[in-house]
């Protein structure tokens, strides 16, 4: 099922670049959802339900800025936790994809 | 789709969660709409961007159902677990279905065995003594209490069986989770 694994790939994937991404600068969901959705192609929604799981898991925490235009936006910001875990994520994941692209680049 | 349809769609599914959950989850999604008609989007590209309405509110509420279950462990909470699982619709998890109607079934009953065993060691224990138990007052209190402690040894680790088998429904719902399945496929 090549399909059930690009979604895991992808799902598994999708906090780190959340987390990359609030690690750069602080963000409001719109833009990540819009930013992540261009790149990696998921859908928009998902960001919210993840945005609430790491808000729970106190990775993430949000405070509120006016907006000239509209509505004021909730920005999320990385807490200490976030990049504690931001970091460990990342070099797991820099080992792992490091790994995996030595073997498949062994295979003609 | 309208924004009024799928934020319809959206709360419809929603139904019976904690209203303040909903009216986060509501505020969330309308924010969105906002956004996007500030950046220029119609509502068709922005709701086909979302995903389907029905599915995310159905995840949503799995996700809530967990969290639940892995934040106390009871028995509503495990129930709702269960359910919330079970409402995520898969295909493999209702084929499923009827094992774990048979190993819960069969969990249930050995508890029911656990908790007679256990008034039974109690009755020996209690009436044993003035009733001309075989092997006289020490034996009757002796197998009064060995039936006691074994009634409950078996409960608590049925007990720790079913916790097990409520973890491991968790994880398997979570492997079901589709949202990030792109929008227009779907």
């Amino acid at each position: 099922m090549p399909e059930a694994i690009e979604i895991q790939l992808k799902k598994g994937a999708l906090e780190l670049c959340v987390l990359a991404l609030l690690s750069k600068a602080d963000s409001y969901a719109y833009e990540i959802a819009s930013r992540l959705a261009d790149s990696i192609g998921m859908g928009e929604g998902t960001i919210y339900p993840l945005m609430r799981r790491l808000q729970t898991d106190g990775l993430v925490e949000t405070y509120l800025v006016e907006s000239s235009s509209g509505p004021s936006r909730k920005y999320y910001r990385l807490t200490e936790a976030g990049k504690a875990s931001f970091n460990s994520q990342k070099s797991a994941w820099t080992s792992f994809s490091g790994a995996v692209a030595g073997i498949l680049g062994g295979v003609k | 789709m309208t924004r009024q349809a799928f934020m319809a769609r959206l709360v419809e599914g929603l139904r019976g969660l904690p209203p303040s959950i909903i009216a986060d989850i509501v505020a969330d999604y309308e924010t969105h709409f906002t956004e996007g008609a500030a950046a220029g989007r119609s509502e068709a590209d922005v709701t086909a961007a979302l995903g389907d309405p029905g599915r995310l509110a159905r995840e949503l509420r799995a996700e809530h159902g967990l969290r639940r279950w892995e934040e106390e462990r009871s028995a509503s909470s495990g129930a709702g677990a269960v359910f919330a699982v079970l409402g995520l619709g898969a295909i493999d998890i209702l084929i499923l279905l009827p094992i774990l109607m048979g190993v819960g079934g069969t969990l249930f009953g050995l508890g029911v065995a656990c908790v007679a065993l256990f008034f039974a060691g109690g009755v020996v224990f209690a009436a044993g003594p003035f009733s001309g138990f075989p092997g006289g007052t020490a034996a009757a209190v002796l197998a009064g209490l060995g039936l006691m402690s074994g009634a409950a040894c078996m409960g608590a680790i049925l007990a720790l069986l079913g916790i097990g088998l409520v973890n491991a429904l968790v994880w398997y719902g979570r492997l079901h989770y589709r949202l990030l399945k792109p929008a227009l496929d779907s």
